[in-house]
């Protein structure tokens, strides 16, 4: 045994529990599931097996020599290269490492793990130091396995933290009587729903909503604690679901009054192999509510929806099946106008928002507002104050007065053939799109393109390509349908294409700008 | 878990003992049920406590020993919380902190009803009970007030607006040109006062300077307008905020002297009255007029509600002059004494509820507030770079 030797180690040891920096970010981001934290573990393991091959070489070429000592400290020299490279790593990620108490804990494992090791390495004579001081070494150069080791023994630990929270959430709203909790869930348009339904509900009722996309169970529990008041009347409770029973758990904690479900689609099919395991996942919270003797409003527009309920449930949406009903839908230089029909009573309102599933979204806010006692007048305010997402279908003023629908962040097939309809809604309007198409989507990419330029051929009066080479499929699609091609142009950017526009546009043009892609995908 | 409600009484204001009064009955009224109570009395210094015997009237008779009963408090932002700290006496008297979940200010007068402690409650983020800093300015300025309701339409006494050092400068000059003007008799009031204190009626052109130099003690503007021979005043209050209010019956006040006093309001004339307020005070309710009249001071006092934007419950108090019967819109008490539950409970709504609508009413105007846009979460300074190049670095 020798200091030096020692500090090595211990150096070895320092250097591995920083390196756990990406790797904690890496669980963090996985929600603390090591089987989905396992899938970066896997796509990085070439570079660990490099780690390790250029490690054992060396190591290999010293022991030869009969240096043990030298060795060391040059592996320790190797893991210190580790702290700055993982410190540039943290600097560039977008979204950072959070030092939550669990990751402190987490922390506090690998530190505990690693310090105790080396104790028993210098206080244990032969064998059993021998072996701790390779558990040491081991764990300090593949950082991965530190974090699986840290996660499965803090998970006792987490398991009652959670635990002691879920309970403490449950307490408060208990505590709360009178609060009604509303469960909003759905493929598509949950999040969406949710911010309408709490501005709606805001002119009667104090409502508090699960910020952002808040809706794991540990997300619903933190703002129950967080932000919910003693006033509180309401309580939208967005919920998530990857896999069958997670609706039910989050049901478990937050016993919801109400329930919403915006849709049930081919989503996550990953974890739920089929539609009908996402259709019983949803209709958990139906399950919940109905056990509370509660209202359950669905979307009847919703295919797989529409097919697999009975009268037992408040039906909204366009068609002739739904009880709360969007009616009379026109788009123009102002937004949407459309009806809500309430089972018999009306409400005609105007709003920013523009796209068929916006429409769906206030009519499913609405039809609960009203259950719940919100006046029609309410209801009308709240719904001309709604605010677009930026670059959602945003409807804004534009070059010599004319009307730009901003769809640039939309960048999924569906979308697109969604903001063209809307675009070609616009009547006694001259309508104008501005597109590069549709990236990144594999084998499909040149059929929805195609399409797209279809349906563009169909609903614009001038369409305007971005990007000479990747425009072709799209241009396929438009000459497919027959458009003249005097009205067709390809630009090389969007400056270009502004500038055509800005020739062509008037107080009766309307542009939609699809898609705007950066400059390296153009040519 | 309960709402809890701070209420705020006392401050630096000639109606600190009123406000105390007001409070004290006001906190023993609220829904228990639904509501924590915390009452906040703030000294004539300025300073606040916290304590169990703040509920008590009798306490306040020896202010020292109350002192000592409570705790000094102050208050601070916590996250998306406001909280009542103690001031920490030693290491071990460490209590916890408590969450303030709305405010109710029962205070009169300067310092304090005026828009400042409002301001106090805008800073903190904390939502608060009654009008907001703008209205409650406006109606404590009786000059401004008469401007604004003019403008929409209802009718004032015109008026002579008049600074303290102008007049001194200027005594003579200024004083026959008012009398001219208005004629006699004539009132002359500080601008910006409550409860009657500091107003004189002026029969005669030598009792002016005496009335100015009372007035000018309390505040530095001075109005002065017509006096109304045949007066009677009818009194009305109202609650709700812009978007929807409602008008309570009319009150008319008996009078002692010619205008009612500070005495007349909150003493009620004899000496055990003092601890009861506004509601003591010698008063007819509903007030003795017609029905199509106190329709029309319904109908204005609405109006003026939504003019000056008010919320909560306020009390206005008119002017009539049986001669021409015309009425006049004198004042605004955008806090009255008592809160002018007397009043309503005549319309038939009781204080606890009354004390339940004007929480609901905070709240409400908090959400409307909160779907409005104050501040852009995103750091625009994160993204610059000042860098240790000086100036050349920063790029805004």
């Amino acid at each position: 045994m020798n200091i030096l030797f020692l500090i090595s180690l211990i150096v070895a040891a320092v250097s591995g529990i920083f390196s756990l920096v990406r790797q904690l970010q890496m669980l963090q981001q996985n929600s603390y599931f090591p089987s989905r934290y396992s899938k970066f573990v896997t796509d990085t393991f070439v570079v660990w097996l490099c780690v390790l091959a250029f490690l054992f070489c060396i190591s290999s070429f010293f022991y030869s020599l009969d240096n043990p000592f030298l060795h060391i400290i040059l592996t320790a020299a190797v893991l210190i290269v580790r702290i700055p490279l993982c410190i540039k790593t943290q600097k560039k990620s977008i979204k950072k490492l959070v030092f939550t108490g669990r990751i402190k804990r987490l922390f506090g494992a690998a530190i505990i793990i690693e310090a105790l090791l080396i104790t028993l390495y210098a206080l244990l004579p032969g064998l059993a130091g021998e072996i701790c001081l390779v558990l040491s070494l081991t764990l300090s150069f593949i950082t991965p396995l530190l974090c699986y080791l840290v996660w499965a023994v803090t998970l006792p630990i987490e398991k009652a933290f959670g635990a002691y929270y879920i309970n403490d959430a449950k307490k408060i709203l208990a505590s709360n009587k009178g609060l009604k909790v509303i469960g909003v869930t759905g493929s598509y348009g949950k999040t969406t729903t949710k911010f309408i339904l709490k501005r709606i509900l805001s002119e009667k009722y104090n409502t508090v909503c699960t910020p952002g996309s808040f809706n794991t169970p540990m997300g619903v529990v933190r703002t129950v604690r967080e932000h919910l008041k003693p006033h509180t009347q309401i309580f939208i409770c967005e919920m998530g679901a990857k896999n069958v029973g997670d609706i039910k758990e989050i049901c478990d904690i937050a016993s919801p009054d109400m329930a919403v479900i915006t849709s049930v689609g081919p989503q996550h099919l990953e974890t739920f192999l089929t539609v009908d395991n996402v259709f019983k996942t949803k209709f958990e919270l139906a399950d919940a509510v109905k056990q509370k003797g509660g209202r359950v409003f669905v979307n009847g527009d919703s295919k797989e929806i529409a097919s697999r309920i009975d009268n037992s449930f408040s039906v909204y949406g366009t068609g002739e099946n739904a009880l709360y009903r969007a009616e009379n839908i026109s788009y123009g230089a102002f937004g949407s106008s459309f009806d809500i029909n309430l089972g018999g009573e009306i409400i005609s309102v105007k709003t920013k928002l523009l796209g068929m599933h916006s429409i769906i979204d206030i009519v499913a806010a609405a039809a609960v507002a009203h259950s719940l006692g919100v006046s029609p007048e309410d209801i009308k305010y709240a719904v001309s104050t709604l605010a677009a997402t930026e670059h959602r279908l945003e409807l804004k003023s534009y070059i010599n007065g004319s009307t730009l629908i901003d769809d640039a962040y939309n960048s999924n097939p569906e979308g697109c053939i969604e903001a063209v309809n809307v675009l070609g809604s616009f009547d006694g309007f001259k309508k104008v799109i501005i597109t590069p198409g549709l990236v990144e989507l594999g084998a499909k990419e040149y059929e929805y393109n195609k399409n797209l330029g279809f349906n563009a051929a169909e609903k614009c009066d001038i369409i305007i390509l971005v990007g000479k080479n990747r425009s072709v499929p799209i241009k396929d699609g438009i000459l497919e349908h027959g458009f003249q091609e005097e009205k067709l142009f390809t630009v090389s950017s969007f400056a270009e294409a502004n500038a055509l526009y800005s020739t062509l546009a008037d107080k009766n043009t309307v542009l939609l700008i699809e898609n705007d892609l950066p400059d390296n995908y153009l040519n | 878990m309960k709402t809890n409600v701070a209420f705020f009484f006392g401050c630096r204001s000639v109606e600190h003992e009123v406000s105390i009064i007001s409070a004290v009955q006001a906190m023993r009224a609220v829904d228990r049920e639904k509501y924590d109570v915390t009452p906040v009395y703030v000294t004539k210094d300025g300073e606040m406590y916290t304590g169990d015997a703040l509920f008590t009237i009798e306490e306040y008779r020896d202010l020292p020993a109350l002192y000592k009963k409570c705790r000094k408090v102050f208050f601070a932002r916590n996250g998306e919380n406001v909280v009542m700290k103690y001031e920490s006496k030693g290491v071990f008297s460490k209590a916890k902190d408590v969450t303030i979940d709305v405010a109710f200010p029962v205070v009169h007068g300067t310092n304090c009803e005026d828009g400042t402690i409002q301001g106090y409650f805008e800073y903190l983020g904390l939502p608060y009970v009654g009008c907001d800093i703008l209205s409650s300015a406006v109606g404590m300025d009786k000059a401004v007030f008469k401007d604004v309701v003019k403008r929409a339409g209802v009718p004032v006494l015109d008026c002579i607006e008049i600074r303290s050092r102008e007049y001194a400068q200027n005594k003579e000059e200024l004083t026959q040109k008012i009398v001219n003007q208005i004629g006699l008799p004539l009132i002359v009031k500080p601008v910006n006062l409550g409860s009657s204190v500091g107003i004189t009626k002026v029969s005669d052109i030598e009792s002016f300077d005496e009335a100015m130099s009372l007035a000018v003690s309390f505040s530095d503007k001075v109005l002065i307008e017509r006096a109304i021979e045949n007066l009677r005043e009818i009194n009305c209050s109202v609650l709700g905020d812009a978007d929807n209010c409602e008008a309570s019956v009319c009150e008319e006040p008996f009078m002692n002297d010619e205008i009612l006093s500070y005495e007349d309001k909150y003493m009620g004339g004899s000496k055990s009255g003092a601890s009861k307020g506004m509601a003591s005070l010698g008063r007819k309710i509903p007030a003795d007029i017609p029905e199509e009249l106190s329709n029309e001071i319904k109908e204005l006092s609405c109006k003026i509600f939504k003019a000056i934007g008010a919320n909560g419950v306020v009390r206005i108090d008119f002017m009539l002059d049986t001669a021409e019967n015309r009425v006049y819109a004198n004042e605004i008490n955008t806090i009255p004494g008592s809160l002018a539950f007397y009043l309503w409970e005549a319309s038939g709504v009781k204080y606890t509820e009354l004390l339940d609508r004007m929480i609901e009413l905070a709240f409400r105007r908090q959400r409307g507030r909160e779907n409005l846009t104050f501040t852009i979460k995103t750091n625009i300074l994160s993204g610059v770079s000042f860098g240790s190049k000086g100036a050349k670095g920063a790029k805004l």
